[in-house]
């Protein structure tokens, strides 16, 4: 691909908008997730800070930026304030590849999936190095756990994707929504519903959501890797989480809901929609589900969706190879 | 700001005699194996349940050693207990465990009572029984919330709260507060039940036993908690028995011991209390014991309500503030929600008794951390510290 | 192995039974009381007992039936009552009236000992102070102004019946 004028410039218009959907993301899935939360549990939420509380996200983020940031001692100053950055840059390009409309691709790259499944090791990353550089032993812990759940998860993810990618042929993204129809018995979902199973439970491992939030399991570990981290730092992490949730929702609404395919007219909405619905479902599980012990965590993964997602694969291979 | 030391992350010197931390740090990290890590989980811990700390000695994710340190939240309660009168020490009892206070008030005032030889009228009992019975369903609710957010699940301590709420206003009517009822007087009760009273106490036991229907399918049958409580932090009978736990540990463990009955008070003995064992004696036993000791209680209070006379709620000659207590000694102990209170008198006629010794089940039933505790996972052992239901106030008084 | 599968898929059914309960408490109206807008429903209120006050005297509401014996004082386990005894002799009502109420436990001591019942607990459940000095009451002062501003109690008994609202 040649790096052209248009093309950079096309780059720059996205990771602006993709910045704009981040922090506007985070703030509205806040807002919902407070108050699900709060319905869930029989009381209003957030309520007092303007109507319905509908600022309440945005009041705390203007705290969280004036917040002050608390550095304790001895900690690797390079590493602690490196990953906060790192959580949070690393998922500007993963909405790159996405396709949110017919024609709304940031950056139409042939094998997208490649892209957003190698960068997402990033996140990990970003938590290992807030966890070790803190100088806290709830930190290190967080983040070792951090470490083994996200290398875990993500091999059935891509199990899951990987069967998807051998029915359509292709690891475009905007092929594979092109492969599925507009209406709901069309889509991969119901053509592949074991590895969107498997896709659906690895997804809440890899963003570090309930009931699989282990490296910020806040009673054991108060708050795991970002422990020590207040004000901006602790911004960044949580921008990055919402985002992380963001983007393994349109992934999945990409491969096995249809993207922005739906009935009657194709289009934008239909991504956010689907999107938005598999967020609520994260929110919701996380209201509803005590947290797995870490042992059960791999145990789940290693013994039942690993072994699952190979021999979906299996099938799916020699389907596709039977019938061309 | 010195720069990060790779070697030596968490900045204990290899020297020995030099130890950074306090003298419980110091004294645990000389037994520690070098390359182990030392945790304090505390005294400000989301899992800790007020300013409980323990150490922990951690190889990995493994807890080694566990050690609790108490006395964050000492409050001189049973020093009160001899600096004032009888009268002016018994509101003090609400202080002691503010989630079940009833069953305090009960042991102090009965001890009283016992020393002085002063009888309680028969619906004074009866309604003492349906006071202590509606605490322990209300000590057992928080507790059921509290532990489920300790393995994660943060929606039904809220639900719990629900229930809460409701008892806290039945409470309200005869005891005027809502957190650290002072209920009981030596020979009675404060006040009588007014018809508003019992009417929320009939309405509440079928709507509660609604609710733990509820539970079952959100919390007891689900299977993540399930598969983290089956087979954790056994507690056999021995352990319980040498360390003096009392209370649903003791009977998870398969001891049936209930002091209503082994040493009956009030009208216990009479309403045939329904004591359930035969659980595992995990920490999914200890859980299940306290859920069917909600049902117990239901049936207790419905059978009290169902069986309670009419008369005085207050012996004619009630003690005053001034009242000296004859010269004596008495134990007197009580089934609380966490296992037996008791509370032990010693006076010498004079003004105030010479010494108050309170028996507090939760101190009894820590001790058993240490032990339960070792060779676990560190969210095991959260889990152990989450069924032996501690409340730190009672357990430091 | 076809155990733990049937156990497995089990499991899942458990985890669906719970978000159907969450879901149906989503839905479900709510159980707050949103203080400032609504308030407890009074009959839950009334049972509630809050800081001291003096009641109403028998013959002229505005004066306490209080007698100085100093019952109240000796049975306090706080120490929160100061009552100050009338130099005249022949009048027996206090000249001062102080409670403290950051000392207070609400036990009770003082208004089951009481000889005339001039003390009550109030329902002043929305009690708010700035400062300490607040908190310390001067109860024939306070007697005085609740007297001035309702003269006669409608219909109810005890003068801690007003006290509810204001």
């Amino acid at each position: 691909m040649d790096l052209s004028l248009v093309t950079f410039a096309q780059i720059l218009v996205a990771v602006l908008a993709i910045i704009g959907l981040m922090v506007a993301n985070a703030v509205v899935m806040v807002y919902v997730e407070r108050k699900a939360a709060g319905f869930i549990q029989r009381r209003p939420g957030p309520y007092e800070v303007g109507p319905w509380g509908t600022i309440q996200a945005i009041c705390d983020s203007m705290k969280l930026l004036a917040k002050q940031i608390f550095v304790p001692a001895n900690v690797d100053w390079v590493l602690f304030f490196l990953a906060p950055v790192l959580a949070f840059f690393p998922v500007l390009l993963l909405f790159l590849p996405i396709p949110f409309g017919p024609y709304l691709t940031g950056l139409a790259v042939p094998d997208g999936i490649v892209l957003i499944l190698a960068f997402a090791g990033f996140g990990v990353l970003s938590n290992l190095f807030a966890g070790w550089a803190s100088n806290n032993k709830y930190g290190l812990l967080g983040a070792a756990r951090a470490v083994s759940q996200s290398v875990a998860y993500e091999i059935p993810l891509i199990l899951a994707l990987l069967a998807i990618i051998f029915q359509t042929g292709s690891l475009s993204l905007t092929e594979i929504v092109e492969a599925q129809g507009s209406y709901p018995w069309q889509w991969n979902i119901l053509v592949q519903p074991l590895a969107f199973f498997i896709y659906l439970v690895s997804l809440v491992g890899e963003t570090n959501r309930a009931p699989f939030d282990l490296p910020e399991a806040e009673s054991e570990l108060t708050a795991g890797f970002h422990t020590e981290y207040s004000g901006m730092g602790f911004a960044l992490f949580f921008l990055s989480e919402y985002a992380n949730m963001l983007l393994v929702s349109f992934v999945c609404a990409t491969f096995f809901l249809g993207g922005y395919k739906g009935p009657f007219l194709d289009g934008i909405w239909w991504t956010f929609i689907k999107a938005y619905l598999i967020m609520f479902f994260i929110v919701w599980i996380r209201w509803t589900f005590p947290r797995v012990r870490f042992d059960q965590l791999l145990n789940i993964n290693w013994k039942w969706l690993l072994p699952l997602g190979l021999i979906n694969l299996w099938i799916t291979a020699i389907i596709v190879k039977l019938l061309p | 700001m010195t720069g990060f030391n790779f070697i030596n992350p968490f900045g204990v010197s290899d020297e020995p005699g030099t130890y950074l931390g306090d003298f419980y740090t110091d004294n645990f990290e000389k037994k520690a194996t070098a390359g182990n890590v030392i945790l304090n989980l505390g005294p400000q811990h989301p899992s800790t349940h007020g300013v409980l700390r323990v150490l922990v000695e951690l190889y990995g994710e493994y807890v080694l050693r566990a050690e609790p340190v108490l006395g964050y939240l000492h409050r001189m309660q049973e020093k009160m207990g001899e600096v004032k009168t009888p009268y002016q020490y018994l509101p003090n009892m609400g202080r002691v465990d503010y989630l079940n206070p009833i069953a305090w008030n009960w042991a102090f005032a009965g001890a009283v009572e016992t020393l002085a030889g002063i009888e309680v009228p028969e619906r004074a009992e009866y309604l003492r029984v349906i006071a202590a019975e509606l605490n322990r369903v209300s000590s057992h609710l928080l507790w059921w919330g509290a532990f489920v957010m300790d393995l994660g699940g943060v929606t039904p301590i809220l639900y719990a709260f629900e229930e809460r709420e409701k008892l806290n206003d039945i409470t309200q009517i005869v005891t005027g507060s809502r957190l650290t009822l002072n209920y009981f007087r030596f020979g009675g009760v404060g006040q009588d039940g007014d018809a508003r009273f019992f009417k929320l106490i009939e309405e509440f036991i079928p709507y509660m036993r609604e609710r733990l229907k509820m539970y079952t399918g959100l919390v007891t049958d689900n299977v993540i908690f399930r598969r983290r409580l089956e087979g954790v932090g056994p507690m056999d009978e021995s352990l319980c028995l040498r360390y003096g736990a009392t209370g649903p540990i003791l009977r998870a463990a398969g001891v049936n011991y209930d002091t209503r009955l082994a040493i009956p008070y009030g009208v216990y003995d009479r309403l045939e209390c329904p004591v359930p064992t035969g659980q595992p004696n995990d920490c999914f036993g200890r859980y299940m014991i306290r859920l069917l000791e909600i049902e117990a209680s239901l049936t207790i209070l419905e059978r009290a309500l169902a069986s309670i006379p009419e008369g005085p709620t207050l012996v004619a000659k009630a003690p005053k503030p001034t009242y000296k207590l004859p010269a004596g000694e008495v134990y007197f102990a009580v089934e609380g929600a966490r296992g037996q209170v008791g509370c032990h008198i010693v006076s010498d006629g004079g003004k105030t008794p010479y010494r108050v010794k309170l028996r507090a089940p939760g101190f009894s039933n820590l001790s058993l951390f240490a032990e339960a505790a070792q060779g676990t996972i560190l969210a095991d052992a959260i889990a152990i510290l989450g069924s032996l239901d501690l409340v730190i106030p009672e357990v430091d008084r | 192995m076809i155990r733990a599968i049937w156990d497995n898929l089990k499991g899942l059914y458990s985890l669906l039974v719970g978000m159907k309960i969450t879901l149906i408490f989503l839905f479900s109206p709510q159980k707050t009381v949103h203080y400032p807008r609504k308030t407890v429903e009074r009959e839950n209120l009334i049972t509630y007992r809050g800081p001291l006050e003096l009641t109403r005297g028998k013959t002229d509401p505005a004066v306490t039936r209080c007698i100085s014996c100093q019952m109240c004082v000796k049975a306090c386990p706080g120490h929160c009552l100061t009552v100050v005894k009338n130099p005249e002799k022949s009048v027996k009502a206090p000249i001062e009236w102080k409670y403290d109420f950051t000392l207070c436990c609400l036990c009770g001591a003082c208004v089951e000992t009481c000889p005339t019942s001039a003390l009550a607990f109030s329902h002043r459940i929305y009690l708010v102070a700035r400062t300490r000095e607040e908190l310390i009451f001067d109860l024939l002062a306070d007697l005085k102004a609740r007297v001035e501003e309702t003269p006669v109690l409608p219909g109810e008994e005890g003068a801690s019946a007003e006290a509810a609202q204001g």
